[in-house]
């Protein structure tokens, strides 16, 4: 049986200039199968109504991923040997619905003069209208016995499948202009997605998050041992939610001061089979840490 | 049908908080509490185990330990960076994290430690000197571990790095082609250069090819001097390198990047020169007599 959570924090920066949380998450717990969002809305100038973006993206993937769950059967047939196509078509349909919900934000709420203030009239009119929205998107789904997720911007994917250990899936589409600037409202942006498949493996736990989660972090390493460690509490998922979002919030606030957003969903009933796994990889990556560390302070130069 | 169970979407959105309003636990942390101390307390948190990486400053030294470093120039500038750590490790502090990384070229090109280390674990190796000048070498070597996939691999966001170079003499080598080289990186380009010569035959003009300007460029023909002049690049560097900055002062207009490059290295100048004004020889003795 499928779990999950999700949570926001604004960035202390933002805080500061009385700005909005740009992020947004979801998850979502369907039959025999599970979502797990997140988007991080742009925030800069021309980017105004990207705390809508954000939350629009959201909302457009899980609609997408619903639409394809309703005939869960024909899916899990056609996706080992037809993934790549289904998934493309899945990023196609996530930025027709966002588009949708945009539209239709705009039209029910023009732009204020207010917001048009920020801008010569030369430089708002050279803005698309699309560009106010503008967001990234990170989607993981999960299956009885099979991942996928897609992403177009920045953002990171943690999976710890039933070895236990933290990986990254994803595999990073070379063409895409540096994916750390793709978006929702680029005019390619159906293009711009990457995309990860494994099938035939059990998912213990599967985490989207915004940058400002990884961003905080010194060391890749750090990064993964984090979920690693989250992974291990989720037993006791009710108590142990606060710890997270107070940690959320610390990050956020000694770190990059950026909003952060992570969301997971988890394999219950797997969970309580290896949690025994779970706690010795986070004994593991512990000493490995700690090995790092007295490898790295090894000098190498002739001395006196 | 009926046993089908899904929980509807948790769309975590946040409203346009002001600090006077409460946290709302359906909706996602905001505003920071009244009081910072609450978020501050984790003793019981298993998540403390991996630490908060603030923005970091890699502070690059490369060092000449030439034959013609032995005795007291050597000597003098080992006991300085040992004395120079605990001074960087106030640079920053609360807001960065400062690490550093120290690159010797004599014949050989050799990093003290494998990657770049926190201020506060750092110890100073006392180096010896022999060899002929590889500064071209070094600058090659030097191109290659500023990246993304080298020593500015820490997810965590980079200021650009301080990069400080000291030498007592001509490069034996072909410098300008690991220069060009060392041009065409953007780490580089953007990083906070400063260079120290020591001694007579150093050479000013090399080392402002290096920096980009000579009022980066200072000369130490003593212990004394040498013991200040990499204080104040040092110190003075690190500070400015780990400034934010966002502003600019006369327009309130966003500055990119090479204005804040531009900023940050004029100041750097400035700063250094002013330093330098103030110093004095006293009655040391210059390291050139009996060479």
């Amino acid at each position: 049986m499928f779990n999950g959570f999700s949570h926001s924090v604004m960035g202390a920066s933002h805080e500061k200039t009385n700005l909005v949380c740009q992020d947004s998450s979801a998850f979502k717990i369907g039959d025999h199968y599970a979502i797990a969002v997140v988007a991080d809305g742009h925030g800069s100038k021309k980017h105004f109504r990207s705390h809508f973006g954000s939350k629009f993206a959201v909302e457009a993937a899980i609609e997408a991923i619903d639409r394809y769950y309703e005939d869960r059967e024909a899916l899990e047939a056609n996706l080992p040997e037809y993934h790549k196509l289904i998934l493309k078509n899945i990023e196609k349909q996530i930025i027709s619905n966002w588009n949708v919900r945009i539209e239709k934000h705009l039209a029910e709420n023009p732009v204020t003069e207010e917001e048009k203030s920020k801008f010569t009239e030369e430089e708002f009119e050279a803005i698309l209208p699309e560009s106010y929205y503008g967001s990234t998107l990170v989607v993981a789904v999960a299956g009885d016995n099979y991942t996928f997720g897609v992403q177009i911007g920045d953002g990171s994917l943690v999976a710890i499948f039933e070895d236990g250990k933290a990986v990254m899936p994803m595999e990073y589409n070379e063409a895409a202009p540096a994916n750390v600037t793709a978006s929702v409202c680029n005019s390619n942006a159906a293009g711009m997605f990457s995309s990860f498949y494994v099938p035939n493996k059990k998912l213990i736990a599967l985490y989207g998050s915004t940058d400002g989660l990884y961003t905080s972090f010194g060391s890749e390493y750090d990064f993964l041992d984090y979920h690693t460690i989250i992974t291990s509490q989720l037993i006791n998922l009710e108590t142990f939610k606060n710890v997270i979002k107070n940690n959320l919030s610390k990050r956020s606030h000694f770190g990059t001061e950026d909003d952060i957003s992570l969301s997971c969903i988890y394999d219950a009933d797997l969970l309580r089979e290896k949690l025994n796994l779970i706690n010795e990889r986070v004994a593991e990556n512990k000493q490995a840490a700690a090995d790092r560390k007295t490898a790295a302070l090894s000098k190498q130069v002739e001395v006196e | 049908m009926s046993n089908e169970r899904f929980t509807e979407p948790e769309v975590n959105e946040n409203i346009n908080v002001t600090p006077s309003d409460d946290l709302n636990n359906d909706a996602s942390v905001s505003s920071a509490p009244e009081t910072d101390d609450s978020i501050l307390d984790f003793d019981d948190d298993p998540l403390s185990a991996t630490s908060v990486s603030k923005k970091s400053l890699v502070v690059f030294f490369l060092i000449d330990t030439s034959g013609s470093m032995k005795g007291k120039k050597m000597g003098e500038l080992n006991t300085v960076m040992e004395e120079l750590i605990p001074e960087i490790r106030r640079v920053g502090e609360a807001d960065t994290d400062v690490k550093v990384a120290v690159l010797t070229f004599s014949t050989e090109v050799r990093w003290m430690y494998a990657n770049p280390i926190p201020i506060e674990d750092f110890e100073w190796a006392r180096l010896r000197a022999s060899g002929v000048t590889s500064m071209g070498a070094a600058f090659k070597e030097l191109n290659h571990r500023m990246s993304r996939n080298s020593f500015l691999n820490s997810p965590s966001l980079s200021f650009a790095p301080v990069i400080f170079l000291m030498t007592d003499g001509y490069p034996s080598d072909d410098y300008k082609e690991g220069l060009r080289e060392l041009q065409t990186n953007s780490w580089y380009k953007f990083g906070l250069k400063a260079a120290l010569g020591i001694g007579q035959e150093a050479n000013d003009n090399i080392l402002a090819e290096f920096t980009g300007s000579k009022d980066t460029v200072v000369h130490a023909y003593s212990g004394g001097q040498l013991a200040q002049m990499i204080k104040i690049i040092a110190v003075t560097s690190a500070q400015i390198g780990s400034k934010s900055m966002t502003l600019s002062d006369d327009t309130g207009q966003e500055l990119g990047e090479e204005n804040v490059f531009a900023a940050k290295q004029k100041l750097l100048g400035q700063q250094i020169q002013e330093l330098v004004s103030t110093t004095n020889d006293g009655d040391d003795v210059p390291f050139d007599t009996g060479w």
